[in-house]
């Protein structure tokens, strides 16, 4: 076998490169699966909050955004805790980014607050002044579609195991379940009720008649998203 | 003369005419070289280096050439001989060998001891930026008072407050709290009648709405809407006009006869100061303007800093 290998050279690269990479392979896969093995504390999203995640993507609000703390000083001081790869567990995709146009979002849900949302995505320079932010007034008219974030959480339930209706630890030694419906009715139902806790903090009169007649707008899907970010 | 230094005296000509074109181009083609040259000592110096490396250009150039025109090969050959072509003697440098063998030992060091196998990690070095700027923080800041200390809080309202409370601090059109007064009209009615959950200065004991305030000066009967507006106005005036008497019937029991508040029973709401400040950094904040977050990750000096700069806002309100 060694013998007829040394007379054929393709045949020999070919088998070098198969004993290092399955080599490879065996040293790095475990490690990065350990590494992106959710933390404790990290949790799936809830519906309306998917729904919201799809609106960041719609958006491209990742393209001036990064979700990504570096471990500098000057960043963990800006941002909070730098990033581990456990909290992108359910991230699918991540949402990293490459350049930051704005600041980054890894855990805006930290230091910002529903009603300044509201506020900011109404007209960014009037709370941040000089922002080049444009606008995001369609967030107000659209409705956000809750049917296609039950499609995700169906999907990545089954196809990733993400543990939706299951007990997931936190840091505090509780659990926490996060809910999925049974059915696009109930879906929608949860997510109303999950938009009503936001909406509650929000101060534009239409959001609100909007909400309370069963309808989500958009804006406040990416509420929900926004303040889980943490 | 021979023909190549011919050459290189006319490639030199060239060459500095060249730059001396280009730098009277540069500066607007309308004076000649001694006036670009006597105007400003860097045109002197960049034309002088110019000359010097175009000199030394040419005239390594024409070493080169000259060598690769007359040299021959020469110099003691090695015993070894390989079908007939043989090899000269030709050591190494002095210089080169000893650059060589000193890599040798630091890269020996550098494996070893040096970066890769000696325990470096980039969360180590993050946590070592750490510990030396919290020393460092602590050696220069730490004991700072007064002005300095208002000052750094400024920097800290404007990295951390702004976004919400606006640069002037003046909470952008009742996006948040104005911060040039203590307490606006809006916000102690909504506290009057709704009361507040904030439990800033105590866990336990939050302040009622209407349905828990009396007026003691009134057979302790529920406070009324006269009353609200009167009182409302008195607080947000500054403890002055016409709600003093229902002030003092329905809120000095907890906040004090002028207002000043007590300790762990109910904050102040005549000024600001650095306990109530601190306990809303600390706490964040739920009332009729909206939510305002915890500020946890501001160090205690940062969070007394921006205090003092809240309170010296509002001075002589």
């Amino acid at each position: 076998m060694f013998h007829w290998l040394e007379k054929h050279p393709f045949f020999f690269a070919l088998s070098v490169f198969v004993a290092i990479a399955f080599a490879g392979l065996v040293e790095i896969i475990p490690s990065f699966a350990q590494a992106s093995r959710p933390l404790v504390g990290t949790t799936p999203y809830s519906t309306l909050e998917l729904s919201g995640r799809q609106i960041y993507i719609k958006n491209s609000c990742n393209a001036c955004h990064s979700q990504l703390i570096r471990p500098f000083k000057s960043e963990t001081d800006r941002y909070g805790h730098y990033s581990l790869s456990g909290e992108y567990a359910y991230d699918r995709p991540f949402l990293w980014g490459s350049k930051r146009t704005g600041p980054d979002l890894m855990r805006v849900g930290n230091y910002r607050t529903t009603d300044w949302h509201e506020n900011h995505m109404k007209d960014p320079a009037s709370v941040v002044p000089g922002s080049i932010m444009p606008k995001y007034t369609w967030l107000y008219t659209n409705e956000a579609d809750i049917e296609t974030a039950y499609a995700e959480q169906l999907t990545v339930a089954q196809f990733f195991s993400v543990p939706y209706n299951t007990p997931i630890p936190m840091k505090d030694g509780s659990s926490k379940v996060i809910k999925m419906a049974d059915s696009i009715a109930e879906a929608n139902a949860d997510a109303l009720d999950e938009a009503k806790v936001i909406v509650a903090d929000m101060k534009d009169q239409s959001i609100k008649d909007a909400v309370a007649n069963g309808k989500i707008p958009e804006i406040v899907a990416i509420i929900a998203y926004m303040n889980s970010l943490k | 003369m021979n023909k190549i230094y011919l050459w290189g005296i006319i490639v030199t000509g060239i060459m500095l005419a060249a730059t001396g074109y280009t730098l009277v181009e540069t500066a607007g083609g309308k004076k000649d070289l001694s006036e670009v040259l006597s105007g400003d000592i860097v045109n002197t110096l960049a034309i002088a280096g110019a000359v010097a490396l175009v000199i030394i250009t040419v005239f390594v150039v024409i070493k080169y050439v000259r060598q690769m025109q007359v040299d021959t090969a020469g110099g003691e050959l090695t015993e070894d001989s390989w079908d007939d072509i043989g090899e000269y003697h030709n050591p190494i440098p002095t210089g080169w060998a000893i650059i060589f063998l000193v890599t040798m030992v630091w890269g020996m060091w550098y494996f070893i001891a040096g970066y890769p196998v000696n325990s470096y990690s980039q969360i180590g070095e993050y946590n070592e930026d750490v510990v030396a700027h919290n020393a460092k923080f602590e050696k220069e800041y730490a004991s700072i008072t007064g002005d300095r200390l208002i000052e750094m809080g400024e920097s800290v309202f404007l990295a951390e407050c702004k976004v919400c409370h606006g640069l002037s601090a003046d909470g952008i059109d009742g996006k948040a709290a104005d911060l040039n007064e203590r307490i606006g009209l809006l916000t102690v009615k909504n506290v009057v009648i709704n009361g507040s959950n904030n439990s800033l200065l105590s866990e336990g004991s939050s302040m009622p709405g209407r349905d828990g305030l009396m007026n003691a000066n009134k057979d302790y009967a529920p406070i009324t809407d006269a009353e609200i507006d009167a009182v409302s106005a008195y607080v947000a005036n500054g403890m002055t006009g016409e709600g003093g008497d229902v002030f003092a019937g329905a809120c000095a029991s907890c906040h004090g006869v002028d207002g000043k508040g007590m300790e762990y029973v109910a904050p102040n709401i005549v000024t600001y100061d650095m306990n109530l400040l601190a306990n809303v950094l600390n706490h964040g904040k739920k009332g009729v303007m909206g939510t305002m977050p915890a500020f946890d990750r501001l160090s205690i000096k940062q969070k007394e800093a921006v205090s003092a700069y809240i309170i010296s806002l509002s001075k002589g309100e």
